[in-house]
């Protein structure tokens, strides 16, 4: 039990993946502008490398494994998640409108975010069992929610602070981001 | 059959499976009051990013 609270501790905070992988960047920066956005750009990441996880996973070890192809799972992991984006917009389209309003519009992003590839590979690269599996595809994507809602939050009150003109934007939010990655990585010592 | 031949057929289902989710959510019709809805991606600006205002407007 605490080696899978350590896992999940270091998912989410000490191997932070945008701060400390600095993959799901394009997300990162894009949709941050808005806590509102970067609550329903985490909600929509977490549900989808969550259930990408799942099957990834089921199809490593019970096709490709067994029929000796483990050469194509990068190919079939990006169609994987590019058909689960697809298959969930349109499920959440036809059956839950409110929520289609909420996330909709964030999961196509979710298709091109490297974040999603990297937990899926990663859970064959570590060679996980299936419980190791579960906790690290849910503490990446809580780490990934926690980081967007602080930045996001961040962004916004410096959208209202006296910035310099050459820094207002993106530059001012790379060095946040820079400042945000050096406080996390003081949490390195923790576990 | 060797593990090339697997691979192609597996790869073949795969892209099937892909046309087929891609088909299904482009003709599900958009829930009223969401025809608009637009993902306002303001990160890198890169012209080559699917997302960028360029291919929308």
């Amino acid at each position: 039990m605490g080696e899978l609270f350590t896992l999940f501790i270091s998912a989410a905070l000490i191997d932070n993946i945008i701060l400390s992988k600095f993959t799901g960047m394009c997300p990162f920066l894009g949709v941050s502008k808005k806590s509102s956005s970067a609550v329903g750009m985490g909600a929509a990441v977490t549900f989808v490398i969550f259930a990408a996880a799942l099957v990834t996973y089921g199809l490593y070890y019970m096709v490709l494994d067994p029929l000796d192809i483990e050469y194509m799972k990068l190919i079939t992991f990006i169609l994987v998640i590019a058909s689960l984006v697809q298959f969930v917009e349109m499920v959440i389209k036809k059956f839950s409108p409110p929520l289609y309003k909420a996330l909709g519009i964030y999961l196509p992003l979710i298709t091109t975010n490297c974040a999603v590839l990297y937990v899926v590979l990663e859970n064959i690269a570590q060679n996980y069992n299936f419980i190791e599996m579960v906790v690290y595809s849910l503490g990446v994507p809580v780490g990934f929610m926690l980081v967007i809602v602080v930045f996001s939050k961040i962004r916004e009150r410096l959208e209202a602070a006296d910035t310099p003109k050459y820094f207002k934007g993106n530059p001012i939010g790379l060095i946040t981001c820079a400042l945000m990655a050096m406080a996390f990585s003081g949490l390195a010592g923790l576990v | 059959m060797n593990n090339i031949g697997y691979a192609l057929i597996f790869m073949a289902i795969m892209v099937g499976i892909f046309i087929l989710t891609y088909l299904g959510n482009k003709n599900t019709p958009k829930p009223e009051g969401c025809e608009d809805l637009k993902a306002d991606c303001g990160g890198c600006h890169d012209i080559s990013c699917g997302h960028h205002p360029a291919h929308t407007e």
